[in-house]
């Protein structure tokens, strides 16, 4: 699954605000990959700066307040971040597109949802009115919405929220994109519904041969869906690894928390719960490892440097200087 | 559609009654006598007089008064004023002066309320942005007629630009100097909603959207922001269309127009109850057919709230 070529390429991604409080790191050198046909799911808990990362290097964060400090975002090498603004809109919108958690607030509430997805083929493939509108109900055809052809007219607030995140994704995949970057796109749907969306997701995937960057806070979205996983805490990326190896034997003591106790066979659903205290906030990230607050396997070392992303077995990055091998009883 | 507006019309008929019997009542509790006033010095035949009371109902009860008044108006009998002049051309020759001073301070508001509340908007913080608001804290804080009276002081009497008051110079002349004004003394609160509405819109969700669609910010201000920062606005407008006809009302009185603000100062004047109630009610239909626009213009602009 993770043989086809990298699409997307993050290296060293940097983001700062600056808030009325001063200068704040959201996102601290991330470096992740994504490949086509794979998906990569970020997992982290709120605030761990999975939205902030994305929407820094597609351009759609707000900047200022936001700066990107460092890092470049190479889609088939070419790098998103140095490139102009008219040069990104081709690319991001086109190739790379992005569906959010909440359609509701997401979807413009005064326009028809054909509308919103024929936008995309006005706009990039500069097509007619007519023929946007056409395409735009086929979209949503293969988004599996019944009767498309006349919902096409209707407009967001008629729709029911799984209903809805399938019009996003519609909107996303109308341009057959390289990369999909989807955040926390089930988030705001109960059970059944995610299960369904998740598995479309999975289905239009196979179909293009799309890359998909799956942003989430749930474990049993991750053991579900996701080809590799990279795990973040407070903007550093504390591991990278397959998913099945991330769950199996994590490395990381914040990934191994995030598991806790919970068998494998429990994880659906799951939020991360498990580790004592809360997320360092952004203006008082502790000296050296941001998680040793909370680290049970904490020594006095781990205030002295952040400790730098290390390869602990072939294909597998683990950022604690307690775990740069991984143990004998566990490299099975 | 059709079912709807006839609903608000019909709910509207009770509300019409009450506020003009409470304007009846009014005017019917204001000290003097209507004819005596009329009179002034010179004594009338008490003839002329008893026949006269008899013609305007003076001497009947209240409501009865009321209710002949209503008759009058909705069989279109409109009468003769106390003075003798024919209600009905006095109507044709008011109505389009008011229409025209309220129409043109009204186009005046609406053209700087929307170019700088838009400009403003866009550019948050510019210039225009800053300047707006000193403007509008500067006209919120001078009442309307210091407003009237220092222009028809400088422009008119100082500069001479424009007439002082009056309609000899026709339109549009005669009516520049006073819908500037009403304009003016509007323009700001619709400028400052225009622009902190935009300013809202432009942080909404689906406005990320439409910049991860890899849209243009020409083509998200005028396709996604402004449609969705419009719909406080057009509540805005609607309501100050109602504040428009007020200050015109006011405007008639200071630069002496004769339209039916003047129309109604005088009726007041003399305590002509069966006058002020007709153009009492000529304002509430107005009032009610204005704000029935205004849902109708909603509805066609937000699709939430159709087929109220
Ligand atoms: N405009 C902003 N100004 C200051 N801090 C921000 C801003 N936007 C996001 N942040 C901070 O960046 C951090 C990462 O946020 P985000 O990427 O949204 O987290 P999540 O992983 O839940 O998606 C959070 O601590 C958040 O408070
Ligand atoms: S570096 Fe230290 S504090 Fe950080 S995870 Fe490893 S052991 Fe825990
Ligand atoms: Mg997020």
């Amino acid at each position: 699954m993770t043989s086809g070529e990298v699409l997307l390429k993050v290296d060293d991604l940097s983001v700062e605000f600056d808030t009325p409080h001063g200068r704040v790191r959201a996102v601290d050198g991330v470096s992740w990959q994504v490949r086509a046909g794979e998906t990569l799911a970020i997992l982290g808990e709120s605030g761990s700066g999975k939205s902030v990362s994305t929407q820094a290097l597609t351009g759609i964060l707000e900047m200022p307040p936001g700066r990107i400090v460092s890092g470049t975002a190479k889609y088939r090498g070419e790098d998103l971040i140095a490139m102009s603004v008219k040069e990104r809109r081709k690319i991001v919108g086109d190739r790379i597109t992005m569906v959010f958690q909440d359609s509701l607030s997401a979807l413009n509430p005064v326009q028809s949802v054909g509308k919103q997805i024929a936008e995309c083929f006005r706009v990039h493939r500069g097509l007619s009115r007519s023929e946007s509108m056409k395409r735009a109900a086929e979209m949503l055809d293969q988004v599996r919405i019944p009767a498309a052809a006349k919902r096409v007219h209707d407009y967001p607030h008629e729709f029911s929220g799984g209903m809805r995140q399938r019009v996003m994704l519609a909107m996303a995949l109308a341009l057959d994109p390289d990369v999909l970057i989807a955040d926390e796109p089930t988030t705001a749907l109960d059970v059944t519904v995610q299960a369904q969306i998740l598995e479309l997701i999975e289905d239009l995937q196979a179909e293009r041969d799309m890359g998909v960057v799956l942003i989430t806070h749930d474990l049993g979205v991750v053991s579900d869906v996701a080809d590799n996983v990279v795990v973040m805490y407070a903007g550093h990326v504390v591991e990278r690894a397959a998913t099945a190896e991330a769950l199996e034997h994590p490395v990381h003591p914040y990934t191994e928390g995030l598991l806790g106790s919970m068998p494998s066979a429990d994880l659906k659903g799951q939020e991360l719960p498990t580790i004592p205290g809360t997320p360092p906030s952004l203006r008082s990230i502790p000296s050296g490892c941001a998680f040793r607050t909370r680290c049970p396997h904490a020594i006095e070392d781990c205030a002295v440097l952040v400790p730098p992303l290390l390869t602990v077995a072939p294909g597998r990055d683990a950022a604690c200087i307690r775990r740069t091998s991984i143990p004998a009883k566990e490299a099975v | 559609m059709t079912g709807f507006v006839l609903r608000r019309v019909l709910a509207a008929v009770p509300i019409g009654l009450i506020v003009t019997l409470g304007v009846f009542a009014l005017v019917f509790a204001m000290p003097g006598d209507p004819l005596r006033e009329l009179a002034g010095d010179k004594p009338i035949p008490a003839a002329v007089l008893a026949a006269k009371r008899a013609q305007f109902h003076l001497d009947d009860p209240f409501i009865v008064q009321y209710l002949l008044s209503m008759k009058d108006i909705l069989t279109g009998n409109f009468g003769t004023t106390f003075a003798g002049a024919d209600i009905a051309a006095q109507l044709q020759l008011r109505i389009p002066v008011t229409l025209k001073l309220a129409t043109m301070g009204l186009v005046i508001q609406w053209i700087a309320g929307l170019l700088f509340g838009l400009y403003a908007g866009f550019k948050r913080n510019g210039v225009v942005d800053r300047v707006l608001l000193l403007a509008t804290l500067f006209i919120l804080a001078v009442p309307l007629l210091v407003v009237y009276f220092a222009a028809q002081y400088v422009f008119g009497v100082e500069l001479k630009w424009l007439p002082v008051s009056g309609i000899a110079h026709g339109y549009p002349l005669s009516y520049l100097l006073p819908a500037v004004c009403i304009g003016l003394t509007g323009f700001a609160g619709l400028a400052r909603l225009t622009r902190t509405s935009i300013v809202e819109t432009a942080n909404a969700d689906f406005v990320k959207t439409a910049r991860a669609k890899g849209l243009g910010e020409q083509r998200i201000l005028w396709g996604h922001v402004l449609p969705n920062a419009l719909l406080p606005m057009v509540t805005y407008m609607g309501v100050e269309v109602g504040g428009i006809f007020a200050g015109a009302l006011l405007a008639e009185s200071i630069f002496n127009l004769p339209g039916l603000g003047q129309f109604m100062f005088q009726a007041i004047k003399l305590k002509e109850g069966g006058v002020v109630v007709l153009l009492s009610t000529l304002a509430f239909v107005m009032f009610i057919a204005i704000n029935l626009l205004v849902d109708i213009v909603y509805g066609a602009i937000d699709p939430r709230v159709r087929n109220v």
